[in-house]
């Protein structure tokens, strides 16, 4: 029977502590690769963009041109957080079409960590807008005797969040194993670039936008 | 009473954990009609205002992006009791 799930492949500790996962390593590689690719895409900035720096340049303002709408006044701000999810998670997901490579996102570890750090990220923004008083507040409305049902609901959130690109990534990559068992030549390849381009960067895009649209919610209050 | 063995009891948990996995998956009827009927709406919307192409697919993702959560859980459920609960 298959396993889908990540391999231990060495331990950081020699006693059986701090397991890493192929998914880890190839998690690292991704953030290697990026800071690669801002060292150079920024190393010596001109005034009329040219190459690497020109597609940089597109990247942040694509990004922009999402948070400004939904969180007015702090784009500018917000756009590192934001700009490192997305190229993150958009280029974790499109490794997995090189075909040992194991998707980082298709480790539960991964996504929950990264929807772990946007809850925390989006109470801190409605507590910083709201004052701690005002926060709490939030969580009355719009009766008090809601105040439980809005904790499980706000507590619910990092886990969907999570687990919406983990299903969609693990379980891209199980059909794929499933269908090179039945027929290995040919028939993956349509499926590599429906699951590992068309779904990762479009689930890229949704997590980058849900993000945004959580930090925007807790700003309301 | 009857007395199963532990290897019928390991059967009997394995199928039921497969059955159940089947069972889960019917959950993805519900994400199936919900994103049919965003990419429907988005279809009418663009039909109506060209212009506004770009801004209603990105809002017809997202909500479909919500709309799918019900099914992604059950993916998940079926996922665990395929490769845990039954191997």
């Amino acid at each position: 029977m298959m396993d889908p799930g990540p391999k231990v492949v060495t331990y950081l500790f020699g006693n059986q502590s701090l397991p890493v996962t192929d998914t880890l390593i190839w998690a690292w590689v991704v953030c290697v690769v990026l800071i690669i690719i801002a060292w150079a895409a920024t190393k010596n900035m001109k005034e009329v963009p040219t190459g690497l720096q020109n597609g940089a340049e597109l990247f942040v303002t694509a990004i922009l041109d999402q948070i400004e709408p939904m969180i007015p006044g702090h784009g500018r701000r917000l756009l590192p957080f934001i700009g490192t999810i997305f190229a993150f998670i958009g280029l974790s997901n499109l490794v997995g079409f090189i075909p040992v490579v194991q998707n980082p996102t298709s480790d539960l570890n991964t996504t929950l960590g990264l929807g772990l750090v946007v809850f925390l990220i989006s109470h801190y923004e409605g507590i910083k807008e709201n004052g701690p008083l005002g926060y709490l507040k939030g969580f009355a409305e719009p009766v008090f005797i809601l105040f439980p049902l809005n904790v499980v609901s706000e507590l619910a959130k990092p886990i969907s969040h999570s687990f919406r690109l983990f299903g969609n990534m693990v379980g891209g990559g199980i059909i794929i194993t499933l269908i090179y068992q039945a027929a290995p030549w040919v028939m993956p390849v349509p499926l590599h670039a429906w699951f590992d381009l068309f779904v990762g960067a479009v689930q890229a895009l949704i997590f980058g936008m849900i993000a945004i649209a959580y930090i925007a919610v807790a700003r309301d209050g | 009473m009857v007395e199963f063995s532990p290897e019928v009891i390991d059967t009997i948990i394995t199928a039921a954990a497969l059955l159940g996995a089947g069972f889960a998956m019917i959950a993805g009827i519900g994400p199936g009609i919900g994103q049919g009927y965003a990419a429907g709406k988005a279809v009418e919307s663009v039909a109506r205002q060209p212009e506004a192409r770009g801004n209603i697919i990105t809002t017809m993702l997202l909500g479909q992006a919500v709309a799918e959560s019900t099914g992604i859980y059950s993916l998940v459920i079926a996922i665990v009791l395929i490769f845990t609960i039954a191997a």
